[in-house]
């Protein structure tokens, strides 16, 4: 059987199309297991996994933690915030400590962009990055486009449109190039203080307008604005923003075809996107959440396989 | 001391010997006697090295050691003996210590303990109290005590008035004021350059903007005060561009530029690797084709090391917590020949001296002897086998060089590996 070409998950900028689609049919056979009565395989019965969380998460952390136990690796959890990090403790220290109880693989998500190369550099552990600053979130796009290949057949050569804060996003990049390398057509809309400045040079089309956007594309990926992460106000207010930016039915109905609408979550209902929508046949946000167990148990699985004991 | 260097090549084109190999005798400091064949009767000290060239000593307007506060990063001695192993016989210290060298007493301090050293140095007074930014330090009794100007190390003047108010008072006594270009507002906390590299690695980027902004307003608040004014390490095209204009104009601004600013870009920060980490940004190559052309043609005034040394707990670290900074002394030569004749080479390390109304010598007979040894032709990959500051943060770790320092000899002392 095939293996990918890294060791580590730290971002898809270090993947190749082939380990994508290695990715997904592994992820295929997954999404028929979860979906049996019995959801759990024996494959990983001889891994520990550590999930460090130095930065809040709900979904993701819950999606890890059920992919590891259905395919019965142990696990444990750590938070920054019930750790040594306060006091000081470097994370080399902290993840080698953690190490030298005997741990495979560290899923991790941190503040700082990066830190997942760093870790790696570093620590002996294969290393998956669960989301690190505005860098990379590999998983979320893997499973983005997976979903997007369950809805349409393929993602090569959709046009695929994210809205939303892209400034802020790890989510955003990590799109652009997992669907780059499949094929498909991506763009970026949002207001220009929430785009970066040169994103085009990685060679997406960028637009401010929402309309034109979504008369392009086959799928819009509305991403939430993050408030948490901004210095200053990079918009006057929600309500103004939810004007030029959210998606609502009357939107969606005056376009000239039926686009699929996707959201990575925590989906702010009335802001980015409006409940009529977020709800409706052509949102497919809950397949999504369930894709995500699937492609990260194929991602630990492949990652495992590679661990030499 | 007194010593004969045998067959040594003189690279200085105001001496009678410029491009000759000759040998020079030097007794008591001063240059005796300079001829192709020198006899050693008195027996002094023989110096014969593979391809001995020599200059007259470096200079570099820009360094930081740490020492008082941050010892852990480098001392006054062992940061002296890095400038005297990498060639600089002069080296102008930064003021970023703790606490700020900000009084009379605290550059009298950095005078005492590099007093009897081989190289001069020659400490920057902060311009303002703890370059907090907000009162102007005693910036006369600093200039008294031997600082030789006035600089919040890469601290920018938020308050257009204060600069305005320090380039009007230093005036009075022909101080030379420095700005750190970074409108602060505008770089945010952007730690890197803000391009296409920034966005793929989702760091914030710091905009040329920010730089070109802050020297706009200085130039400004220059023309209007008629003061003098050194802007340090300048790294982008347009920043170029203002001081060129403002030189053609005839205000009185000079500006340098950091060895790796010229030669480095941000996309060597694809891995995160922090010793890439500097201040201002690793830019672009199209700033670098502006720089080198600035230097070039004189617009930019000096290049400097801005040696920078930091622990490596505050380097092994993710790339948003490191500090920046990068050492250069030991890496200065050989990085410039990469992109330079010898001849340019030498000429951008033995510049920059007379802004700060300090006095420059030349390879002749009857001369105080202030000379680098060096051999400019052997190539070499830089390691951490080849730094001698204590922190090893060095940008240009594992990048090949040209050109290995032997020494100096100068205030009467032989200082070589």
């Amino acid at each position: 059987m095939s293996e990918l070409s890294v060791n580590h998950l730290l971002g898809i900028k270090y993947l190749n199309s082939q380990d994508i689609q290695l990715i997904f049919e592994t992820a295929d056979h997954f999404k028929e297991v979860i979906n049996r009565p019995i959801k759990k395989v024996p494959s990983l019965r001889d891994i520990t996994i550590a999930n460090l969380f130095f930065e809040n998460s709900t979904r993701t952390k819950l999606s890890f933690e059920l992919a590891e136990k259905r395919l019965s690796a142990d696990v444990i959890n750590f938070s920054a915030s019930q750790s040594s990090v306060k006091k000081g403790e470097t994370l080399i220290d902290t993840v080698n400590n953690i190490l030298s109880m005997k741990v495979d693989m560290v899923v991790m998500r941190h503040p700082n962009p990066g830190a997942g190369v760093f870790l790696s550099q570093h620590v002996d552990a294969s290393i998956v990055n669960a989301g690190d600053g505005a860098h990379e979130h590999p998983t979320q796009a893997l499973l983005d486009s997976y979903s997007i290949r369950e809805r349409l057949g393929s993602v090569k050569g959709k046009n695929v449109v994210i809205v939303g804060d892209i400034l802020h996003s790890r989510v955003a990049l990590s799109n652009i190039y997992a669907l780059q390398l499949q094929g498909a057509n991506v763009m970026v809309c949002g207001p220009k203080t929430l785009l970066p400045k040169h994103i085009d040079k990685l060679g997406v089309k960028v637009e401010t307008n929402l309309r034109k956007a979504l008369n392009w594309c086959d799928v819009a990926n509305m991403l939430r604005v993050q408030n948490e992460r901004m210095d200053i106000s990079y918009f006057p207010s929600t309500r103004e923003y939810t004007q030029q930016y959210g998606v609502n039915k009357a939107l969606l109905n005056s376009l000239d075809k039926e686009i699929t609408i996707m959201h990575p979550g925590p989906i702010n209902r009335g802001v980015e996107i409006t409940s009529d929508v977020a709800d409706s046949d052509q949102a497919i946000i809950l397949d999504q959440v369930q894709n995500g167990v699937a492609v990260r148990m194929a991602v630990i699985y492949l990652l495992a396989s590679k661990i030499k004991h | 001391m007194n010593v004969l260097l045998k067959s040594a090549t003189i690279v200085d084109p105001k001496s009678d010997f410029h491009n000759q190999t000759v040998d020079i005798l030097i007794e008591k400091g001063v240059i005796s006697q300079i001829s192709k064949r020198i006899s050693n009767p008195k027996n002094y000290k023989e110096i014969k090295l593979d391809n001995l060239h020599v200059s007259k000593g470096w200079f570099d307007s820009s360094v930081s050691f740490g020492e008082p506060g941050y010892e852990e990063r480098e001392t006054i001695e062992n940061g002296l003996k890095t400038a005297a192993l990498s060639g600089f016989t002069s080296v102008v210290l930064n003021s970023n210590t703790h606490p700020v060298i900000d009084t009379n007493a605290d550059v009298s301090f950095l005078k005492t303990k590099a007093n009897g050293n081989a190289v001069d140095l020659h400490p920057l007074g902060a311009l303002t109290k703890e370059s907090k930014g907000v009162d102007l330090a005693e910036l006369f009794d600093m200039k008294s005590a031997g600082a030789v100007a006035f600089y919040d190390y890469q601290k920018p003047i938020s308050n257009p008035n204060l600069i305005k108010i320090a380039l009007q008072y230093a005036s009075n006594f022909d101080g030379l004021v420095m700005s750190f270009p970074q409108e602060s507002k505008i770089s945010g906390l952007g730690v890197m350059h803000e391009h296409v590299t920034s966005t793929s690695l989702g760091l914030k980027g710091n905009p040329s903007l920010a730089e070109e902004l802050q020297i706009a307003r200085d130039l400004f608040i220059l023309e209007y005060t008629e003061g003098k004014l050194h802007i340090p390490t300048i790294s982008t095209a347009k920043s170029v561009e203002l001081i060129r204009a403002a030189k053609q104009k005839k205000l009185n601004v000079t500006c340098s530029v950091a060895i790796h600013n010229l030669i480095l870009t941000d996309k060597d920060l694809v891995n995160f690797n922090t010793n890439y980490k500097v201040l201002p940004p690793l830019r672009s190559q199209s700033d670098i084709d502006a720089l080198i052309e600035g230097v070039k043609d004189g617009t930019i005034d000096m290049v400097t090391s801005d040696h920078n040394p930091i622990d490596i707990e505050h380097k092994k670290v993710e790339f948003d917590h490191a500090m920046y900074g990068t050492i250069g002394l030991e890496s200065a030569f050989g990085a410039l020949q990469t992109i330079f004749t010898l001849k340019k080479t030498i000429d951008l390390l033995t510049k920059g001296k007379e802004r700060f109304d300090l006095q420059s010598s030349s390879i002749q007979q009857g001369e105080k002897a202030n000379i680098t040894l060096f051999n400019p032709n052997q190539s070499y990959t830089f390691t951490k086998d080849n730094i001698v500051s204590n922190s090893k943060n060095s940008c240009f770790e594992n990048h090949d060089l040209k050109g290995i320092v032997y020494g100096i000899y100068a205030n009467n002392q032989l200082v070589l590996k």
